[in-house]
């Protein structure tokens, strides 16, 4: 069953601005990953299925129910994490959960505590004068306290140190097996790569592909550089038959699909001294696995 | 409809700004009302005598000495609109468009509340200051004046100009309400919040210089607040009355009905 539902989503913002005919589904239980760069429309979609944009075109639903006539109905079983951590900035961290308790009219429970706890947080303080990390976590805990269904989490990392993410991701691989929903935007491929079911990724308003993630996995041109003593050997090595080559100096950046054994065998050959992989942002991932400006 | 949570949050955040009015308000008021004493001589008469132009563009006008006439010239002609006036601009600026333009407002839509209940909910804050800041005056203004001249206000006048008061003071809230909902950036609410009454409250000044910009007092809906007749107990000026209450109450359901169609980039 369908969860998430977008079907025809256009929001124009004039200029090639805003989303375009947009169409994906998060089915019951499903994690599934939300790409693309800044700009690309993610939040504008986000807000659709929010309640806090009307769709000029097309349409949104959450569990059967059209996201902009019954927002107030969808959000008694969802939780959301906004792109831009904006609170009421003269409460402190405990005052603003606690209203947002009562706001939302759920009954204080262990729930709260445990994600205190699991993220280390201290929220005696005043949100103005929190960090972007601390904030961060206030969010976090906004979002899963009230134990949602539904969970719209727009890049929910960003600012969580990697322990935190670390800790973040153990609790969405958590969610999943509970069966919930879950939408999420970000910009780490490890993040999406452990966590989710699918991806889409979406540039420029416009969806580009909806895919397993494993597809891309598997898709994924992995780079690796190789410092040898010389310039030299360099250029012999990039005569290699491994793939794409690109010399630079004494180093070689090879781009490689699937295993690397007959790259470890091509090195053992040579005076390699130093190997180094880069990390990979998602962008790249995606552009490898598009191919170019798709 | 209404939300009691967000009810109380809005009171504790205004309640300080409320409570400095209401201080300034008091002041002045008593200071006022101590001034009417004849032994004292009438310092206001002496100034409205002198310069009648400057004096009346303020709503004060030399008056044939009943305190009733005194209070209506002297408080509710400045006073009372306008530090009621800075109280709805503030808090009505504070409650929509400053949640929408700093996206707080993400937080209060993210939860199983319409938003018409928001929006009814921030009404009722704004509304419940103005009544508690026009029950304050009229409270103080009768106790003051039992105490200082017993007997010499006529109560049941004093009171309809109260009421007089609360709805002129609810349409300008009302404006400012509206404004806040209308617009996004919370600057450009704050500046057609303030913008709109203050420039009715100039036009209103200019009229009641007289002469030849008296017609310009159809052009402001602070002429329909009419002291001078509700004393002389005139039906019109009770009509005014409800003509600004009615105006008061479209004004909040707009404001409503706009923040409940609008698109919001939170």
């Amino acid at each position: 069953m369908n969860v998430i539902e977008i079907k025809g989503l256009t929001r124009d913002y004039g200029n090639d601005r805003g989303v375009f005919d947009v169409s994906f589904s998060v089915k019951e239980g499903e994690v599934f990953g939300f790409l693309g760069p800044n700009g690309a429309g993610k939040t504008t979609t986000i807000r659709h299925l929010m309640g806090f944009l009307k769709p000029q075109k097309g349409s949104c639903t959450i569990a059967g129910r059209d996201c902009w006539k019954e927002s107030a109905r969808i959000q008694e079983q969802l939780g959301y994490i906004p792109g831009e951590m904006d609170f009421f900035s003269d409460m402190t961290g405990q005052e603003f959960l606690s209203f947002l308790e009562k706001y939302r009219g759920i009954k204080a429970n262990g729930r709260k505590n445990e994600l205190f706890e699991r993220f280390e947080l201290d929220a005696k303080g005043k949100l103005k004068k929190m960090s972007k990390g601390m904030k961060q976590k206030v969010g976090i805990v906004a979002a899963f306290m009230h134990d949602p269904q539904v969970l719209i989490l727009d890049e929910p990392t960003s600012g969580l140190d990697p322990l935190m993410q670390n800790r973040f991701i153990n609790l969405i691989l958590e969610e999943k097996k509970r069966d919930k929903t879950i939408l999420m935007s970000s910009h780490m491929f490890e993040e999406v790569e452990r966590t989710c079911h699918r991806v889409c990724i979406i540039k420029n308003g416009r969806l580009a592909a909806v895919d397993p993630v494993d597809a891309l996995k598997s898709a994924q041109v992995r780079k690796y550089i190789i410092t040898l003593d010389s310039p030299d050997s360099a250029a012999a090595f990039a005569r290699e038959e491994l793939g794409e080559t690109v010399v630079s100096g004494s180093s070689v950046t090879v781009g490689i699909k699937g295993g690397i054994k007959d790259l470890i065998a091509v090195m053992a050959r040579y005076p390699v001294t130093d190997i180094k992989t880069p990390g990979q942002s998602l962008e790249e991932v995606f552009l490898q696995y598009y191919g170019g400006d798709k | 409809m209404f939300s009691p949570i967000l009810f109380k949050q809005g009171m504790k955040e205004s309640w300080r700004l409320l409570f400095i009015i209401g201080a300034v308000l008091a002041m002045y008021f008593i200071i006022i009302i101590y001034m009417f004493d004849p032994k004292l001589s009438h310092v206001f008469d002496e100034y409205a005598k002198a310069m009648p132009q400057m004096m009346s563009m303020f709503g004060m006008k030399s008056t044939s000495g009943s305190l009733t006439e005194f209070l209506a010239s002297y408080l509710y002609g400045f006073i009372i609109p306008v530090l009621p006036m800075v109280f709805a601009i503030l808090c009505a600026n504070r409650l929509i468009a400053r949640h929408v333009d700093r996206g707080s407002m993400s937080y209060l839509l993210a939860a199983p509340v319409k938003r018409t209940s928001v929006a009814v909910t921030q009404a009722m804050v704004l509304v419940t200051g103005i009544v508690l800041l026009v029950a304050l005056s009229t409270v103080l203004g009768i106790v003051t004046s039992e105490f200082l001249f017993k007997g010499d206000l006529d109560k049941e006048g004093f009171i309809i100009i109260n009421i007089g008061a609360l709805s002129m003071l609810l349409f300008i809230a009302g404006i400012c309400f509206l404004c806040s909902c209308i617009f996004s950036d919370a600057k450009k609410a704050a500046a057609f919040g303030a913008g709109i009454p203050s420039i009715m409250y100039i036009i209103q000044m200019l009229a009641n210089a007289g002469e030849k910009f008296e017609d310009l007092k159809y052009a402001t809906f602070f002429t329909l607040f009419d002291t001078d007749g509700i004393i002389k107990e005139d039906t019109f000026a009770y009509v005014q009355i409800v003509i600004l209450l009615a105006g008061a109450l479209l004004l909040f359901a707009a404001a409503v009905i706009v923040f409940r169609k609008k698109d919001l980039h939170i």
